[in-house]
């Protein structure tokens, strides 16, 4: 996917909503399409297949976080970031750009904090 | 700190400075303050373990997060683990406690207690019967490690520390500091001096008290006095509440710094 396809999908859109992202510099907003793209390039899914294939349905037809493949996915980002060859903050950083994308799109996840 | 600023300033704190540490003094006093908190009994229905983060591998770090305890763990320097010790749910315990009690006149007969009612009533009757509900002992002990985690969560404020309550991988923390069976894991309390607005713009929106309290019977809620009310506000222990604005723009701040998802 390109920069641009990732900027039109309906979760990255509410993404930029939720997190009141439209008013960034034009620069930050670029850097993160551009991640997710190169994200979802990395596990072969368009932004709303990430986000909905967090997400299975209950036996009473609810909504509802699949730990393991939240699980899976966190791990998916660490892998990316290592093979992307951040380090150091911008590591801790990129990674959690990734998780602010579900976040916002109601996946409860918890990147790590950089403690310097 | 007074007491009712207090009672007002406690928050959950999201975010700590991760690198200054904390006083053990300090943990000491949150410790005594626990040890103070009312206890049917006067039994020893809590355990702790302090833990200083950076005593841990980065491997049993890791091990502890939960989905709701990740970045938490990075920024807090201290975790306090509780514990509820079920075996406090011993008769026996509660026949040497009590007669305790009663020898130094904490219990005492104006209010019908007696070495002769502990020895031949109170514990073959009423006790033991008691210990024997899985249901009424769980509840005791985890209601008693409550207040005591309470009085430990004011002690830090009183002392300008942050405190939040959070789950933690049991699994993880039963293999690591090998706590036995008959500790029921509660909380972890982490602990650090706050990286945010210690008070985080305000408090936290609550209801009145009129929603949840009733006076003489159930179709009469409380009313609140408005004269005590603007008491409390003076005194701190009512504030305002968090102001969204200001605390979305504090929120983002905190994690530009920490690198965390905003």
């Amino acid at each position: 996917m390109t920069p641009e396809e990732v900027a039109a999908a309906p979760s990255v859109v509410r993404w930029f909503d939720s997190a009141r992202l439209n008013s960034d510099p034009d620069e930050e907003k670029q850097l993160r399409y551009r991640l997710l793209a190169d994200f979802s390039n990395h596990v072969g899914q368009s932004p709303d297949e990430i986000a909905a294939g967090l997400l299975r349905t209950t036996k009473a037809g609810q909504s509802a976080i699949s730990a393991k493949r939240r699980a899976a996915m966190d791990a998916s980002i660490d892998e990316f970031v290592e093979k992307s060859g951040f380090t150091g903050k911008d590591a801790v950083v990129n990674g959690n750009i990734i998780r602010s994308f579900l976040v916002h799109n109601g996946i409860f996840i918890q990147g790590r904090a950089w403690r310097g | 700190m007074e007491f009712k600023q207090v009672l007002g300033n406690r928050r959950s704190i999201r975010y700590f400075e991760p690198d200054k540490p904390v006083e053990k003094e300090k943990i000491q006093i949150m410790l005594e303050a626990a040890n103070r908190a009312s206890r049917s009994g006067n039994i020893d229905y809590w355990k702790a373990l302090v833990i200083y983060r950076d005593e841990l591998d980065a491997e049993t770090l890791d091990g502890l997060r939960v989905p709701t305890t990740t970045a938490d763990l990075d920024m807090a320097p201290v975790q306090i683990y509780w514990f509820a010790d079920m075996s406090y749910a011993d008769p026996d315990n509660f026949r040497k406690n009590l007669k305790e009690l009663v020898s130094l006149g904490a219990l005492n007969a104006s209010h019908g207690w007696s070495d002769a009612y502990v020895d031949e009533n109170v514990v073959g009757q009423i006790i033991a019967p008691m210990l024997s509900d899985p249901q009424v002992v769980g509840w005791m002990g985890t209601i008693e490690t409550g207040l005591a985690i309470n009085q430990a969560m004011l002690a830090a404020v009183d002392e300008g520390l942050g405190v939040c309550l959070h789950a933690f991988n049991i699994e993880t923390a039963k293999a690591v500091f090998k706590f036995p069976d008959h500790w029921v894991p509660c909380w972890t309390l982490l602990v650090g001096y706050p990286a945010e607005d210690p008070l985080t713009g305000g408090q936290r929106p609550r209801r009145s008290i009129s929603t949840m309290a009733y006076i003489n019977n159930l179709d009469t809620p409380w009313e609140e006095d408005p004269a005590v009310t603007e008491k409390l506000k003076a005194a701190g222990l009512i504030q305002n509440e968090i102001d969204a604005e200001k605390r979305a723009a504090e929120v983002r701040e905190l994690a530009r710094r920490f690198g965390l998802p905003e």
